[in-house]
């Protein structure tokens, strides 16, 4: 009797034991407050920050960034091999199952590939995907993708496409309860107010701390904010500034988006590379970057290019804050009291309007007129579009979530395309000499030589590197990451 | 009364109708929505091809034509930010957005009714001075403001009820509160006012000298007599509440209304939803017309409608 009293408290005292050891894995829970709700939680249509946020916790892709940015494997086993200049071969990783026990293979990468360039589908992704137009099985766990074009970053884009199972990808509630591979899965969506996801304990890549996370969609800044501070969220995007020391943690990281005026370049006001560089050394970017974003803003180093991203020139040296040397360009090429205008937009983008009307400002005090249209964001849109009726000057923040130059060529400053703002003939056959170049180092030596030109030429007036800043609760642990993804697996909670 | 309200229905959907036709018109006049729906950085082949897909690269009369057509069997197409029929968005929000106008104007009509009344009993008084003051606070705040320091009074310092999102009644508290403070403010001087007019007419002064009480000359007569003006002005602030409040509330406290809803479809570009919410509140818009002769009737029978 004695005995099994004894054995029975031997026994509490070992599960009470193994209670408070293992204290630390109680489920933990966390609130995320994003911006926006997501418009569909299907991972291929929409080009939609609130269903990346999400999903990029459910789905994963071929390839990978680590937090600091560098390109790595994801759901393949190893880095692509090049079968010819329109063909990559992919080798995926071994035994990792969808949420719904569908296996990951070579059939799943196909129907995704499949899925997003179906032009039944309009997918918005296309624009980030580019020439992608195929993709064969080889065997079980090897597949090759072809472009219709060489593509020398097809493995970044890979990193933006997101694997879907073969079976479920036909089926509709794909949209609304996603299934994928990674360290979340799907829990529930209560429309309008917030998206729960629970972890994924079979998650190939080991599980994550968090067991639970809520997303609440907060658009505006102050409430999100509020809710930090009540101690409802533990994690807000988008912290402003100017709130970034009140806060209970506040960690801001270099994000994708970079401010510029684009010049037009053939346009009488403009068209004097003297007046060009006058423009770009008028303006006190430190000042711009201390006093509207509390430091929360790089200057930028003579160039649009993201930093970080391929083709990214490191030979470039930051414009110069020279308002006398400014005025004196300007009185030699002639142009004093000319008038430039300045197309912008306002609210779209954080201290828009504020960043426009410094840089006007800026612009008169060396001695020239300037007449700043601020205009509704879709007649913006419009007006930027133009190619018949090029504005001298336009602001924009340009994003570059693929990490390669030939975003910002492609939207900046290939002729005729995008937001560009010159008839460059040569520009444009450098920067598609250099979009189709396969080999690593030629191509970085065309976007050397392109950005050089860009700068020596001063085609454009680039102001700052813009960072993200995320509020934290007390408890939170997270290094948040360059390209600006919430991946909660990253995170922890210490209590 | 079947006949007026057969004709006020038929003269509501040619407005309905209307204004539809300008949204139409004048989204597609102002700015390319296919730039807004897809990143700066898309090419022109892809926005022509995006543009194709939706069908906004035919001539504006042929979507137009396509338009009413559809609309005809309440069909508003799919909405491009969602990717769902429009009208499901809609239908969806709906539900909130009514729930929030609800408390908040009947939080209003509620309070401003006892309040005008005393405050008119004794102008110049304590009660008078007081309401007429937090009134005018009222009418002078911008509800985006009101709402933000509400939140940081009792949701951020005293952590009596949460900042924002929609669930329990705790939540609607803050929203709806805000909500009701204009329309509170506006009812309360009417009342007053309207009481103070009333209370000087010779019927109330011999009612007195007959020696009825005055809570009675009140809840028989004088309230009732305000009550048609009320019901007009009501009328009027449950439409500027649709139509307008409901937005700025809805974005500063996250309840996902047709308000907040709206702004979203406006930043996006979406057309189609853009069209189902302007249809659907623009016919409410009408109902609420329609109901509001026919209360005003029943209260007055001396009252014409036409």
């Amino acid at each position: 009797m004695n005995s099994r009293i004894l054995g029975l408290a031997a026994g509490l005292a070992v599960l009470f034991a193994s209670t408070l050891s293992t204290s630390a894995s109680w489920a933990q829970s966390i609130t995320v407050a994003i911006g926006s709700e997501p418009s569909t939680l299907d991972p291929q249509l929409r080009d939609d920050g609130g269903e990346r946020q999400v999903n990029d916790n459910i789905y994963e892709a071929l390839m990978a960034r680590t937090a600091t940015g560098e390109l790595v494997p994801g759901l393949a086993a190893e880095a692509p091999t090049q079968v010819d200049a329109r063909t990559w071969q992919f080798k995926l990783r071994e035994g990792i199952k969808f949420h719904n026990g569908e296996p990951f293979n070579a059939d799943a990468v196909v129907a995704s590939v499949q899925r997003v360039i179906d032009p039944a589908n309009s997918s918005e992704q296309m624009a980030y995907l580019g020439p992608l137009s195929g993709a064969e099985k080889i065997d079980e766990r090897t597949v090759r993708i072809i472009t219709s074009a060489p593509d020398p970053i097809l493995p970044a884009r890979m990193y933006w496409l997101k694997m879907i199972p073969a079976g479920y990808s036909k089926d509709a509630a794909i949209a609304e309860k996603p299934v994928g591979t990674g360290p979340y899965r799907f829990g529930n969506w209560d429309r309008g107010n917030s998206i729960t996801l629970t972890v994924n304990p079979d998650y190939w890549g080991g599980e994550p701390q968090i067991d639970e996370v809520a997303y609440r969609f907060v658009t505006e800044a102050g409430t999100r904010l509020s809710g930090l501070m009540a101690g409802e969220f533990d994690v807000i995007v988008n912290l402003l500034p100017e709130f970034a020391g009140s806060v209970p943690q506040a960690k801001s990281v270099s994000g994708l988006d970079t401010s510029v005026i684009i010049l037009g370049v053939d346009n009488p006001a403009v068209k004097d590379v003297r007046v060009r560089r006058a423009l770009n050394m008028a303006i006190d970017r430190g000042s711009l970057a201390e006093s509207l974003f509390a430091g929360n803003a790089k200057v930028t180093k003579g160039q649009l290019v993201l930093p970080g991203a391929f083709g990214y020139n490191d030979g470039l040296e930051s414009w110069p804050y020279d308002p006398a040397g400014a005025k004196k360009l300007i009185e030699e090429a002639g142009a004093t009291g000319t008038t430039i205008n300045l197309v912008g937009e306002a609210g779209r983008w954080l201290k828009d309007r504020e960043l426009i009307e410094a840089v006007a400002a800026y612009w008169t005090e060396v001695g020239l007129k300037v007449n700043v249209e601020i205009l509704e964001f879709s007649v913006y849109l419009d007006r930027i579009f133009d190619m018949g009726n090029r504005p001298d000057s336009y602001f924009v923040l340009n994003s570059n979530e693929l990490f390669d130059a030939d975003r910002e060529m492609a939207f900046a400053y290939e002729p005729g395309q995008g937001g560009a703002s010159n008839s460059d003939k040569a520009l444009g056959e450098a920067i598609r000499a250099a979009r189709s170049e396969v080999d690593v180092e030629k191509r970085k030596a065309a976007y050397a030589a392109i950005t050089k030109k860009l700068h020596e030429e001063a085609y454009d007036v680039p102001l700052l590197n813009h960072q993200d800043i995320y509020g934290m609760s007390e408890r939170m642990e997270w290094q948040p990451r360059v390209d600006a993804k919430i991946i909660v697996k990253e995170m922890k909670v210490n209590e | 009364m079947l006949e007026f309200i057969v004709r006020r229905l038929f003269q509501g959907i040619l407005v309905v109708f209307g204004v539809t036709a300008t949204v139409f018109v004048v989204t597609r006049l102002v700015g390319d929505p296919v730039a807004l729906m897809l990143p700066l950085s898309a090419t022109e082949a892809q926005r022509a091809a995006f543009a194709q897909q939706i069908g906004l690269d035919q001539p504006i009369v042929t979507q137009f034509l396509r338009f009413v057509g559809d609309i005809a069997t309440l069909d508003f197409g799919n909405s491009l930010w969602q990717r769902r029929p429009a009208i499901e968005v809609v239908f969806e929000r709906l539900p909130n957005t009514l729930l929030l106008i609800a408390a908040g104007l009947g939080a209003a009509v509620m309070l401003s009714i006892p309040l005008g009344a005393v405050s008119a009993l004794r102008p110049g008084g304590l009660v008078d001075r007081l309401t007429m003051s937090v009134g005018l606070l009222g009418l002078a705040m911008p509800q985006f403001w009101l709402g933000l320091v509400a939140i940081v009074i009792f949701a951020v310092t005293l952590k009596w009820l949460p900042t924002s999102g929609m669930g329990t009644a705790a939540h609607l508290v803050l929203p709806a509160l805000t909500l009701s403070l204009t329309p509170l403010a506006r009812f309360t001087m009417m009342v007053r006012a309207s009481m103070i007019d009333e209370l000087n007419k010779p019927y109330v002064k011999t009612a007195r000298a007959k020696g009825l009480g005055l809570t009675r000359i009140l809840r028989v007569h004088t309230l009732r007599n305000i009550l048609v003006p009320f019901l007009s002005i009501s009328g009027w602030e449950l439409i500027s509440t649709l139509s307008g409040y409901t937005v700025v509330v809805e974005t500063v406290f996250a309840w996902p209304g047709l308000g907040l809803t709206a702004v979203q479809a406006i930043q996006r570009g979406d057309l189609f939803l853009m069209q189902a919410i302007v249809f659907v509140i623009a016919f409410l818009i009408v109902l609420i017309g329609i109901v509001l002769d026919i209360l005003s009737k029943a209260v007055d029978p001396r009252m014409e409608l036409n």
